[in-house]
C-alpha cells in the first residue's frame, strides 16, 4: 500500500470520529481490513488522534457530552472492525482495571468514556456497571487482581459511598491504584477518601486516560 | 420586627421587606440526626405520608432551619409515567432511591408515551400530597411548606436511556422536543396538585443539564423553552435550580421567569451579579457535602458570610444536604445566618 494511501486511511479514521461520522469510520476501517494496512497502526494513528481532538474540543467547550457520545459511537464502530485483526502481542495488554459506577447512582456516561479510552489502549476492562453494591468492588478486585479500580459517582448523595470501598480494598490489597471520578469530586475529597487519583469530570478524565495512551504508544513506537 | 421563618421566606419573593435572608432550601434537607430521632429508616419514608411529614418536619424544629420541604427523593415523577423506582431497602448503607426500571424504550415511545388521566391518584403523587397537608397542621403557621419538581430533561433522562436522549437532543431535536414539551404539561399538573394540597413555594430542578454536559447552544433549544413553560405556568413562589457552574447560562436561567435561581458553590457568584444585575433574586450556596458534612462550624459560618457578601438572598444548601450532615453545622449554618443574615446581605446594603 502506498504511503498516500496509508496516510489517506489515517486522515478518514480520524476525521470520521471528530466529525462523528460512523458511516466514514466504518467505510475507512473496512477499508484497512481489506487493502491490508496494519489494523495496530490504523487504531493509533487514526481513531486514537482523533479522540484525543475530540478531548481538546471537549476542553474547550466546543463540544459537549451529546457530541462525545456521537464521536464515541464512531470510534467503536471503527474499532469493532479492526479489533478482530489487532494482534494482542501488538498492543499487549496494558494493565487490567475494574470500574463502576457506586450503588445509588444510575449515571453511567462519565465511566462509559474512560471505559472506552482502556478499551482502546488494549486494557482487559472488567465493567461491573451501574449502581454497583459497594462490596462487589471489594470483590472484583480481589477476583481479577487488577492494577487499577475506577469509581464514579455522578452525585453528591452517592459519592461518599467510595470512601468505604476505597478503605476495603487498600486494606486487602495496598498495591491496587484507586481512582474516582464524577461531578461531585474534589481534590479534597479524593484526599479525604484516600483515593491515588481523581478526575473531577469527563474532560479530565479523558485527559488522563489520554496522557495514559499517548505514553503507551511511545513504548509501543520505542519497542517496534 | 420579627417575622416567622414562613413570612422571611414568602415576603422576599412578595417583594416586601424582611428582617434578613432566611436559611431554607428547595432540595431534600433531612438529617440522619432526623431519622434517629424518629426511629425511622430512610428506605421507609418514601412511601408514607405521615413518616415523610414527621421526618420533613426535624429540620426546623432540631435546628431551626427554616422551611420544610417533601418529598426526598427524585423519582416521583418519573414513577407517574411508569417508571420503578428503587429504595434500597436491603442496604445498610443510606442511599436515595433512583430509577430501576424504564418506562420508555425506543424512539416511538417517545412520542406515545401514556400520562395518567388522574395524576392526583398516580404513583406517590397523593403520598406527597398528604405529607403536604400534614406538615401543614402540623407546622404551617410558622414554615414555610416547600417542594419541587424534577424538570422535564433531567425527568426524560430517568425516563429513557439518557445516552440515547443526548445523542437525539442533536440528531432529533424536534422528536425531543415534543416530549419534554408534554413532560412540562405533566408538572405543571403536579405543582397545581401540591399547591392545592397547601404548599408554599416549589424549586424547578433541571440538574441534568448542567453546562459541563450540555452546550449553551443545546440549553436554548432544548431545556429553556420548556422552562419558560413550567415558570409561567406556576402562579406560587417559584425558583429554578440547576446544579454546576451554570456561568455560561446564567443570563438563559434568568430569562426562565422563575422568581429566583437556585446556584451551587461551583458558580462564580462575582460573576453571576456582573452578568444578571443585582435585580435578580439567587439563592446558594453552601457547599452541602464538604462544608455541611466534612468541616466544622468555623468553616460552616466562614461559608455563610462568604454566600451572604457574594450577594445570595437565601442561605441555601446548593444540593441536596447529604443526611449524614453534622448535626452541629447544620445549627451552625442556621445560626449563622441569623448572625449575620442582616449585617452581610449585599442587598440590604
Amino acid at each position: 500500500m502506498s504511503d498516500e494511501r496509508v496516510k489517506e486511511l489515517l486522515e478518514e479514521l480520524k476525521d470520521g470520529v471528530i466529525n462523528y461520522d460512523e458511516d466514514r469510520v466504518i467505510a475507512a476501517a473496512k477499508a484497512v481490513v481489506e487493502e491490508g494496512l496494519d489494523a495496530t497502526n490504523a487504531v493509533f494513528h487514526g481513531l486514537i488522534p482523533g479522540m484525543e481532538e475530540v478531548g481538546r474540543l471537549y476542553e474547550e467547550q466546543e463540544y459537549f457530552v451529546p457530541e462525545l457520545l456521537m464521536c464515541a459511537d464512531a470510534l467503536y464502530a471503527g474499532l469493532d472492525i479492526m479489533k478482530p485483526h489487532m494482534e494482542k502481542k501488538d498492543i499487549g495488554i496494558a494493565g487490567v482495571v475494574v470500574m463502576g459506577v457506586v450503588q445509588g447512582d444510575v449515571h453511567d456516561i462519565g465511566k462509559n468514556i474512560v471505559k472506552m479510552m482502556f478499551d482502546v489502549a488494549g486494557f482487559q476492562v472488567f465493567d461491573l456497571g451501574r449502581d454497583v453494591p459497594l462490596d462487589k468492588f471489594v470483590e472484583e478486585q480481589l477476583r481479577t487482581d487488577s492494577d487499577l479500580v475506577c469509581l464514579s459517582a455522578m452525585m453528591t448523595t452517592t459519592m461518599v459511598g467510595m470512601k468505604d470501598i476505597i478503605r476495603k480494598i487498600k486494606e486487602k490489597n495496598p498495591k491496587c491504584k484507586i481512582m474516582i471520578g464524577g461531578a461531585p469530586v474534589s481534590e479534597e475529597i479524593a484526599e479525604n477518601f484516600g483515593a491515588d487519583g481523581y478526575a473531577k469530570d469527563a474532560s479530565n478524565a479523558l485527559k488522563d486516560a489520554i496522557n495514559m495512551l499517548s505514553t503507551l504508544r511511545k513504548l509501543q513506537e520505542e519497542s517496534a | 420586627m420579627a417575622l416567622t421563618p414562613k413570612e422571611r421566606v414568602l415576603n422576599l419573593f412578595a417583594g416586601k421587606e424582611v428582617d434578613r435572608v432566611a436559611c431554607y432550601s428547595g432540595m431534600g434537607n433531612v438529617t440522619v440526626a432526623g431519622l434517629n430521632e424518629l426511629g425511622y429508616k430512610f428506605p421507609k419514608v418514601h412511601g408514607d405520608a405521615k413518616m415523610m411529614a414527621d421526618l420533613a418536619a426535624t429540620s426546623y424544629k432540631m435546628f431551626g432551619f427554616e422551611c420544610a420541604l417533601v418529598p426526598f427523593d427524585l423519582c416521583v415523577e418519573a414513577e407517574v409515567l411508569g417508571c420503578e423506582m428503587n429504595a434500597y431497602e436491603n442496604v445498610d448503607q443510606l442511599l436515595y432511591p433512583t430509577i430501576k426500571e424504564k418506562a420508555i424504550h425506543n424512539q416511538e415511545e417517545m412520542a406515545t408515551f401514556v400520562v395518567p388521566d388522574n395524576i392526583a391518584n398516580a404513583g406517590r403523587v397523593p403520598v406527597v400530597s398528604e405529607a403536604i397537608r400534614l406538615l401543614r397542621k402540623d407546622i404551617g403557621d410558622d414554615v414555610a411548606i416547600g417542594t419541587y419538581l424534577v424538570a422535564p430533561f433531567t425527568l426524560a433522562g430517568q425516563l429513557m436511556d439518557l445516552n440515547d436522549l443526548f445523542k437525539l437532543s442533536f440528531k432529533k431535536p424536534d422528536l425531543v422536543n415534543q416530549m419534554l414539551d408534554r413532560l412540562a404539561d405533566v408538572l405543571i399538573k403536579i405543582a397545581a396538585i401540591y399547591r392545592e394540597a397547601g404548599v408554599d413555594y416549589i424549586c424547578v430542578r433541571e440538574m441534568g443539564a448542567t453546562t459541563d454536559i450540555l452546550s449553551p447552544r443545546s440549553f436554548k433549544a432544548i431545556i429553556q423553552p420548556h422552562l419558560k413553560k413550567i415558570h409561567a405556568a406556576l402562579d406560587f413562589p417559584n425558583v429554578l435550580h440547576i446544579c454546576g457552574s451554570t456561568n455560561f447560562v446564567i443570563p438563559q436561567m434568568n430569562d426562565c421567569g422563575a422568581d429566583a435561581i437556585s446556584i451551587e458553590t461551583k458558580n462564580d457568584m462575582v460573576k453571576t451579579r456582573e452578568d444578571i444585575g443585582l435585580e435578580p433574586l439567587v439563592f446558594g450556596n453552601i457547599d452541602a457535602y464538604s462544608v455541611l458534612c466534612l468541616q466544622g462550624v468555623d468553616d460552616v459560618e466562614k461559608a455563610v458570610i462568604s454566600a451572604l457578601e457574594l450577594g445570595v438572598d437565601a442561605i441555601w444548601p446548593g444540593c441536596d444536604i447529604w443526611p449524614e450532615a453534622k448535626p452541629e453545622n447544620v445549627k451552625a449554618m442556621v445560626d449563622a445566618t441569623k448572625k449575620y443574615g442582616a449585617e452581610k446581605w449585599a442587598r440590604k446594603k
